[in-house]
């Protein structure tokens, strides 16, 4: 589902050329759950970017579900970023005036789709929050808002996950939870998972692990 | 204080710097206010000829002047230098003349020109008057008809001939010198000839005397009127100047108060943008708690902040509101000639202490608006500070007490608006509605809060920007209120004076349907000043009254005078008669012939409502006026309605003033065309009997026409400040949604990875303006219309004694109101852009 072929990727910092990603290929079939780790820098979030079609890469290829990322315009890689990805973050990134089905909901209405709330709901089920739909972000536990992420992320129902340092925020007992909660929702909606953390722990629940040093892949390890 | 100082510039004044459009915003808003009031302040001074009427130029160093209604007896003149009190005295004619060649007016004397020689310096220094040649010469040309000096600044050349017209005739006359009038034009004429020149042969406008002592000025002005008739008044020179600046005092205020509209508004931002930057330091300001700073550090940091920003602001608006004076000393000067006195604007003066009250102003404001979020700030504990996930909402508002408060400001407004006037100010007045101001903005936050609760199912339907837009508006409702009340007060402004004015404009208009109803209005060509009177050729009328198709004319005289120190206006009409007669409303209610008949008895007088007012006199009243050489008294019959001037009027029979005043030449007439009579033809009859004179003929549209010309140029002053004040309001309103932009990038970015487009965000944006814009227009014709109760019906009325007829100006009010609403929408364009162009993938991540 989606698939990276040497991928090269530099940024321009302070007048140095970095580059982020060197020659990166990897594939995550559909209901594959994918862990990346590596240190704080190593190219992780970069490589979900580029997997989320959130950016180009300078040279090599992003497909996401057959469909190439490079060369598209902005409304392009926008629809294409509604239909198929959807995003979970280390600070859940929830909107603080926004309750919690309203939260949910938002991706389905930015795609101006109809029935809406009924599908909200249903999510917000799913990742077991039923009956705090009314909530507001900061009447929730971190735990509890995380749920909500994840609800929002698969609320139309992408063919790619990404997740970034998922459980950074929260306790150990927590964030085996969430981890199971992606484990399960990748199993049930057959969505192709890339996960990026530098806990070993975290990444041990996924069913193949790449190893990103420096912008390159130095290892993979499948279950 | 090295230290101190380079803190707060590292923590408080660079973080300023990197934000330069939102700075510049606020900046230039307070500047925007600053000029505003210095303008109109510097502007008031120059336009009002820092309060000389023009005929007071050319007064010497005389402490005294003798005057009288209708024009001292020149007898008197002989009586006073037989006084045994050894006075220095001089008499005058003044007035005014049109040149022909240019249309412009230029005051005219008549002088004792030897007497006064030294009054009048030459161009090169020494007396002009001297400069004409041989002594010979010299009273050759006193004794010259048509003979003239001419002020410098006129540039008029020795034996220049040049035609002006005074009164109804037009004359040549030659100049026979130029005098350095140190740029205060006038044109001098010798006595004798000025007397025919203005018709008034017989008379002296005024006489100027010195006593030989001036600290004695008080008793020697006793001693003279002790042995002058009663109707004859003595008093200091420059009195009138006085008069006239007590009459422009409630013009000025009000101009004045008016134009700290848009530095209220300013007020407001400021606030808005000290709110904005605590919210953004929270952190900071934990992290100096902990390190030891304390509430007063913290304090001080944020007030201190504003004052620089009243600085800066303060420093771009004293040049700012130099070059606005040059414009706003037009419009009021203007206004100051068609309305008061006749007045030649003076320089523009900035002098130290207007820049210092600039200085003053601006910081000012800036450091009471920021005390507020400044003192929050010193209260917030270090450690809930630092606790990441703080966001704005959290903050408390308290709507409820908020609306509370507010409603008891509401009423205090109210009881203020019942209050008398103190010393002829209307201060209550003011106080009443800035009341209502400060009750408006307290309900805002609870008006905001339930209109989107109510409005919520709505909002969901009309799109995900709407909704988002709306959460954004309610999750920061601090913010919001205080944008909102910012330009709501410049909304409230622009409708409470726009329904004022058009109030004023409709009962104006519908005044003289009912009190113009002359078919043809004629006047001396000479120019029409408040001040003077001048008059046409008595055998005109009579001219006129004979032609085939006028049924009648009607003459009106009219006395420059003064009532209690405050200059009035005495008139005198004809009152027989069976032509027709407009509508007259009269307080009593009675007909107009059934008061006309009282005043044909002679002892009864007719006033117009501002001169009740002014003077707090009813109907049934005595009146005492001076009329020529006595003091007579008048019972008040009636009072009417009269928009035509802020002076009072007195209007008696002509058949009464003639037993003071027996001159018969009229200062208007009215013409009344026959039943049936084709009116082009009448007016081309009069246009025949006229010539030879010079007089202006208005047909009753015309008239009505110039003065509603007229009504609308004195307001142009007050349109521009309500343009700036709305401009100040806007531009805040783009600094705002700019910082909201700025505080919510990561939600923005976050609403971009979640497949919102670069259109939906934009939209977002602009809802959020748009809805901005609606609250404030709706809060402010809201507002706008207590307003416009307490301008109407209080701060109009004690100012000037007019009554005015509520009048709703439907068309122009939605025009402004949808106007400011799209400007609203506007000013969210740049934030939509910086919003745009964000970059979702660095607000969002956290490496």
């Amino acid at each position: 589902m989606v698939w990276l072929r040497n991928v090269v990727k530099n940024y321009s910092a302070d007048g140095q050329l970095v580059r982020a990603l060197d020659g990166v290929s990897l594939e995550v079939a559909p209901g594959e759950f994918v862990a990346v780790v590596g240190r704080s820098g190593c190219g992780k979030s970069t490589l979900l970017n580029l997997a989320g079609a959130m950016d180009f890469p300078t040279s090599g290829e992003v497909l996401l579900d057959r469909t190439s990322t490079n060369s598209r315009d902005d409304s392009t890689l926008t629809k294409l970023r509604r239909e198929k990805v959807g995003f979970v973050f280390q600070s859940f990134q929830l909107i603080n005036t926004l309750s919690v089905v309203e939260n949910v909901e938002l991706p389905i209405l930015l795609a101006g789709a109809s029935n809406a709330r009924a599908i909200a709901l249903d999510r917000i089920a799913s990742v077991e929050l039923a009956g705090l739909e009314h909530r507001m972000p900061h009447q929730l536990s971190g735990g509890q808002m995380q749920r909500v992420a994840i609800a929002r992320a698969l609320v139309n129902k992408p063919k790619i996950l990404l997740a970034d340092e998922p459980t950074g925020n929260l306790d150990t007992t927590t964030g085996s939870i969430i981890l199971g909660l992606l484990k399960r929702l990748t199993r049930e909606q057959n969505t192709a998972t890339l996960m990026a953390t530098h806990s070993a722990e975290a990444a041990a629940i996924a069913d193949t692990i790449v190893e990103l040093r420096d912008g390159k892949i130095t290892g993979v390890k499948r279950k | 204080m090295i230290a101190s100082a380079k803190l707060f510039w590292r923590l408080m004044m660079r973080p300023l710097v990197r934000e330069p459009v939102r700075m510049g915003l606020t900046v230039l808003a307070i500047a925007l206010g600053v000029a505003v009031v210095l303008a109109i302040d510097l502007a008031g001074n120059a336009a009002t000829g820092s309060f000389h009427s023009s005929l007071e130029t050319l007064t010497g160093n005389y402490n005294l002047e003798v005057t009288a209604t209708g024009g001292v007896p020149e007898q008197i003149v002989g009586q006073l230098s037989t006084l045994p009190l050894n006075l220095s005295i001089s008499p005058r004619m003044e007035d005014f003349a049109i040149v022909a060649e240019t249309r412009k007016s230029v005051v005219l004397f008549g002088l004792d020109l030897i007497g006064e020689a030294n009054l009048v310096p030459g161009q090169s220094g020494d007396s002009s008057l001297q400069n004409s040649g041989s002594q010979e010469d010299v009273f050759k040309n006193f004794s010259a008809d048509n003979s003239i000096w001419a002020g410098g600044s006129l540039g008029w050349k020795k034996d220049q001939k040049v035609s002006l017209i005074i009164g109804d005739r037009e004359n040549t006359f030659t100049v026979r010198g130029v005098y350095d009038d140190q740029n205060q034009p006038a044109v001098l004429m010798d006595f004798a000839e000025a007397q025919r020149a203005f018709a008034r042969t017989g008379k002296v406008d005024r006489i100027l005397i010195r006593t030989p002592k001036r600290e004695n000025a008080e008793i020697s002005a006793k001693q003279i009127a002790a042995l002058l008739p009663s109707g004859i008044e003595v008093r200091s020179a420059g009195t009138s100047t006085e008069e006239n600046r007590k009459m422009l005092a409630a013009f000025r205020w009000n101009l004045k108060l008016l134009s700290y509209i848009a530095l209220i508004v300013g007020a407001f931002l400021i606030y808005n943008t000290i709110s904005v930057s605590v919210v953004r330091r929270r952190a900071e300001i934990g992290i100096a708690r902990a390190l030891g700073a304390n509430r007063a550090d913290i304090l001080l940091a944020f007030t201190c902040e504003a004052a620089v920003l009243g600085l800066v602001g303060a420093a771009i608006g004293i040049p700012l509101g130099r070059i606005m004076a040059g414009g706003a000393v037009k419009l009021m000067g203007s206004t100051v000639n068609a309305l008061y006195v006749s007045s030649r604007p003076g320089p523009i003066e900035l002098g130290i202490s207007s820049v210092l009250t600039a200085f003053v102003v601006g910081m000012g404001v800036a450091v009471v608006a920021a005390f507020a979020p400044a003192q929050e700030a010193s209260q917030i504990p270090p450690i809930e500070a630092m606790a990441r996930g703080r966001k704005e909402f959290l903050v408390r508002v308290h709507k409820t007490r908020d609306l509370l408060i507010g409603l008891f400001l509401a009423a205090a407004s109210w009881l203020a608006a019942k209050a008398a006037p103190v010393n002829g100010k209307p201060l209550f007045g003011y106080v009443a509605a800035l009341l209502i101001i400060v009750a408006g903005t307290l309900a805002i936050p609870a008006a905001v809060s339930s209109v989107m609760r109510i409005s919520g199912a709505a909002l969901r339907k009309s799109g995900v920007a709407a909704l988002l837009a709306s959460r954004s508006l309610v999750g920061s409702l601090r913010r919001t209120s205080v944008l909102v009340g910012a330009l709501a007060t410049a909304v409230a402004m622009m409708v409470s004076v726009g329904i004022m004015v058009g109030s004023f404009r409709t009962t104006v208009i519908q005044w003289m349907e009912g009190e113009v109803p002359a078919d043809f209005y004629l006047r001396p060509a000479g120019n029409p000043s408040l001040e003077k009177h001048p008059t046409i050729s008595p055998e005109l009328a009579d001219k006129l009254a004979a032609l085939p198709g006028v049924e009648a004319v009607d003459r009106l005289r009219a006395y420059m005078a003064n009532y209690e120190g405050i200059p009035t206006t005495v008139a005198a009409a004809d009152f027989h008669g069976s032509h027709k007669r407009g509508r007259s409303d009269f307080f009593s209610g009675r007909t107009g012939e059934e008061v006309f008949q009282e005043l044909r008895g002679g002892n009864s007088v007719i006033v117009s409502e501002p001169f009740t007012y002014k003077h707090n006199v009813k109907v049934g009243d005595t009146i005492s006026l001076r009329l020529g050489t006595s003091l007579a008294s008048f019972r008040i019959a009636d009072v009417y309605y009269d928009y035509g001037s802020e002076r009072g009027f007195i209007l008696m029979d002509r058949s009464a003033i003639k037993k003071y005043l027996p001159d018969d030449a009229p200062s208007n007439l009215a013409v009344y065309a026959a039943n049936g009579a084709d009116l082009r033809q009448v007016h081309e009859q009069i246009e025949r009997a006229t010539a030879g004179y010079r007089v202006l003929i208005f047909s009753n549209a015309d008239l009505r026409r110039e003065a509603v010309k007229i009504f609308d140029k004195t307001f142009a002053i007050t349109y521009a400040l309500e343009a700036v004040a709305v401009l100040v309001a806007v531009m805040g309103v783009a600094g705002a949604l700019l910082a909201l932009v700025i505080d919510r990038k990561r939600e923005l970015g976050l609403l971009r990875f979640a497949g919102a487009t670069s259109a939906q965000i934009r939209r977002m944006i602009l809802a959020e303006a748009a809805l901005l814009g609606l609250f404030a227009n709706a809060a402010g014709l809201l507002l706008g219309f207590a307003l416009s109760l307490v301008l109407v019906f209080v701060i109009n009325k004690q100012s000037f004694g007019w009554t005015i007829r509520f009048h709703w100006p439907v068309a122009i009010l939605s025009a402004a109101i949808s106007l400011i609403f799209a400007a609203t929408v506007l000013a969210g364009f740049y934030p939509a852009r910086v919003a745009v162009r964000l970059n979702p993938i660095e607000v969002v991540h956290e490496e």
